[in-house]
């Protein structure tokens, strides 16, 4: 701007320039198809963010029942190492007393019982494992939805850096071309045609809850 | 053939799901059991020696457990062999894509241990072993 608030003549022509370059990033954009691959590439965010919500509950969720159950086989061996402490005691004081009385019957009957509980419990931490598979789905998901994001963000970057460097070429004193670009295929974003662990059940009905709908189901199938 | 001879296929590209399955198989008296990592090495394995019942998950890399389903049922000397299919896929669809593909069963991940006996214990019963 001069001394009066106006604009000189050479700065004038910058902004004038600097808008022309901004029209014409926009239409290249357009002419490419990137302004549909944008748009398909920030609606793929909220199903990552689903995804990972997912994996993140369901990491939580094996933690607690792992947690829960070794509270459960803890509580279950002192209740045993309890046990044979009183026995081993009853047995020191009145060998011939402990077993007529029928405590150490009652004794060796707990344990069976107990080992079974704890056994119970150690199966359910081993099936709480199944997080890994289950998880490993999703993440291998969002990775691919990632990667794909990332490839169509490189060539626009790229494609973007080409105009840029041919349009400040074309704003050169010398009569500007219009700048050329090639226009890129748009590519979904890439997704595997099976749809891995349902992340999100809530109000859909084209995917089953739960072990009971898919027994329904193949009933209604005639299985 | 007793049953705790029975020799079992489990396929699953998760080594922690096979081993979970493996062990629950064992809890419930089938100690006799074999892995593979997807439907390609299954296969291979069903072709080089015997096998009594196939768990098979469903989203595998190289060959998935609908293609393997579909293999063993044109193979003239597997297609008798029950397919459990023990997988994440819970869209109806692709339970229908299994049971008309000629699935013994299909469970839904996660499962339990009640579930997956009770699924092999009717589907031996059903062919009558």
């Amino acid at each position: 701007m001069n001394r009066e608030g106006g604009m000189g003549n050479e700065e004038g022509d910058l902004y004038v320039n600097v808008g022309r370059l901004t029209r014409q990033l926009h239409d290249a954009l357009r002419e490419l198809g990137y302004d549909v691959k944008l748009e398909n590439a920030v609606g793929s965010l909220p199903d990552a963010r689903n995804r990972l919500s997912y994996v993140s509950r369901l990491t939580g969720q094996a933690a607690e029942k792992v947690l829960n159950g070794v509270d459960r086989t803890k509580a279950e061996l002192q209740h045993l190492t309890d046990g044979a402490t009183e026995m081993a005691a009853a047995l020191r004081a009145d060998p011939v007393g402990a077993v007529a009385s029928g405590r150490m019957m009652g004794f060796l009957d707990e344990v069976g019982a107990s080992a079974s509980r704890a056994d119970t419990q150690l199966t359910e931490i081993m099936l709480a494992q199944d997080f890994h598979d289950l998880t490993g789905q999703v993440i291998r998901k969002v990775v691919t939805l990632a990667q794909g994001l990332e490839a169509q963000l490189v060539q626009l970057l790229v494609q973007t850096r080409a105009h840029e460097a041919a349009a400040a070429r074309a704003a050169e004193p010398v009569r500007a071309e219009p700048v050329r670009v090639e226009p890129v295929r748009a590519e979904p974003v890439r997704t595997e045609a099976l749809a891995g662990p349902a992340v999100m059940t809530a109000g859909r009905t084209d995917v089953v809850s739960g072990q009971a709908q898919v027994d329904e189901l193949l009933e209604s199938l005639g299985f | 053939m007793s049953v705790e001879n029975m020799k079992f296929l489990i396929v699953d590209d998760f080594s922690t799901m096979r081993r979970i399955i493996r062990n629950i198989l064992k809890e419930i008296g089938y100690a006799n059991a074999d892995e593979a990592e997807d439907g390609q090495v299954a296969l291979s394995k069903l072709k080089s020696s015997p096998f009594d019942f196939v768990v098979s998950d469903i989203n595998m890399p190289n060959m998935n457990g609908f293609q393997l389903l579909q293999q063993i049922r044109a193979d003239d000397s597997l297609r008798t062999i029950p397919v459990l299919m023990v997988t994440a896929e819970a869209r109806k669809e692709d339970i229908v894509t299994a049971a008309q593909s000629g699935a013994s069963g299909y469970i839904v991940k996660p499962f339990t241990k009640a579930t997956l006996e009770e699924k092999v214990q009717k589907i031996l019963q059903k062919v009558g072993k």
